[in-house]
């Protein structure tokens, strides 16, 4: 990625040029949308969110202590991570919401590297069965309560627990 | 020459590939080549946009239909998308108001092109020189968002339509016209 790129970036944000830098980068998302979810038609659904998360970023005139093209892929890796967790994809991102924030394992969930050492650290249980299930063979919170017998709430709890241990191994926290 | 090379030699090119073709013809590495796509697009640079592509997204933006100011662009009436859709397929000239209809409701979002049988689509996308995906992908920014994003907005906001509301009516009778655009059942 050269900086030069990156410096296109700034001067088309400074001059309100949102359709262009968006439609620069609309390839860019629809693309890791497709790649992200094999392929599957929500990869639509969830580009166009994304889109809107951008739109509604830059609508906003926030500044940005990152080039754009990592607000692009945080907002990408946000809006995915909701997806496959299965919370809705489209609202506004949480206030307080930073693309520079070295903290942000969540908006790396998608690292597949990371997410499989990750998930292979989860204790043996409901919860690792869960994780696995809706990360690395991608079925939907419904289709994992069917397969497993469970409620769909027991597996939205279960998710939340996977997260919760996902930050911890992600971050050494 | 792999698939994927492939793909990042048209995406280097300025082309704008169907990753989800090349999914299709991946087989059995699918999952492989998702994976590396996905990390070939978060370092890869950002294709510089065509007229085209920027002006599509301002209206978006500016939530009109994109397929509408596409079209526009190519300097098509819908009138001539009709007759196109009508030719093609043979439709009977009865069909012409409901065509209409149909292609208004696809257009404007409120039918999800993704239903549409794919043989429609190739042609629109034909007419409209776009790409199938595009014509899938391209659909209005919702205006109900505007209330989600902006929640000052809760004036404005009551005189928006529910989704449902918006949605194209499903017929009580699927016709010929219905498969094309609503799928194999017509509903």
């Amino acid at each position: 990625m050269s900086h030069d790129r990156d410096g296109e970036d700034t001067k088309l944000l400074a001059a309100g040029d949102h359709a262009r830098l968006l439609a620069k980068y609309e390839p860019v998302i629809i693309g890791r949308c497709i790649a992200e979810l094999r392929g599957h038609a929500d990869a639509d659904d969830v580009a166009q969110d994304v889109k809107l998360r951008l739109w509604s970023e830059l609508a906003r005139g926030k500044a940005y202590r990152v080039p754009f093209r990592v607000v692009v892929h945080k907002v990408i890796g946000w809006t995915l991570g909701d997806h496959f967790a299965g919370r809705p994809t489209h609202g506004p991102l949480p206030e307080g919401w930073d693309p520079a924030d070295p903290d942000d394992a969540y908006g790396e969930l998608l690292d597949d590297d990371a997410v499989a050492a990750a998930l292979d650290g989860l204790p043996d249980g409901k919860t690792r069965q869960v994780m696995e299930l809706h990360y690395r063979a991608r079925l939907e919170i419904d289709q994992i309560a069917e397969r497993l017998g469970m409620t769909r709430n027991a597996v939205d709890q279960a998710l939340h627990r996977g997260h919760a241990k996902l930050r911890e191994t992600l971050t050494g926290g | 020459m792999t698939l994927f090379e492939e793909y990042v030699g048209r995406y280097a090119a300025g082309e704008r590939p169907d990753l989800r073709a090349y999914l299709d013809r991946a087989g059995d590495d699918r999952d492989e080549l998702a994976r590396l796509a996905s990390g070939f697009l978060q370092w890869a640079d950002a294709p510089e946009p065509d007229e085209d592509a920027v002006a599509i997204m301002q209206a978006w933006i500016d939530g009109e239909a994109p397929l509408v100011a596409l079209r526009v662009r190519r300097g098509i009436r819908r009138e001539q998308v009709v007759a196109w859709v009508m030719e093609r397929f043979g439709l009977a000239a009865d069909a012409r108001e409901k065509v209409a209809l149909r292609y208004h409701e696809l257009e404007t979002g409120q039918l999800d092109a993704r239903r549409a049988d794919p043989a429609l689509l190739e042609s629109l996308a034909e007419l409209l020189r776009a790409r199938v995906a595009d014509v899938i992908g391209w659909r209005p920014r919702p205006i109900a968002a505007e209330a989600a994003y902006f929640r000052a907005d809760t004036e404005l906001a009551q005189f928006m339509p529910a989704p449902s509301e918006a949605a194209a009516v499903e017929p009580a009778q699927p016709d010929e016209v219905d498969r094309l655009f609503l799928g194999q059942s017509g509903r």
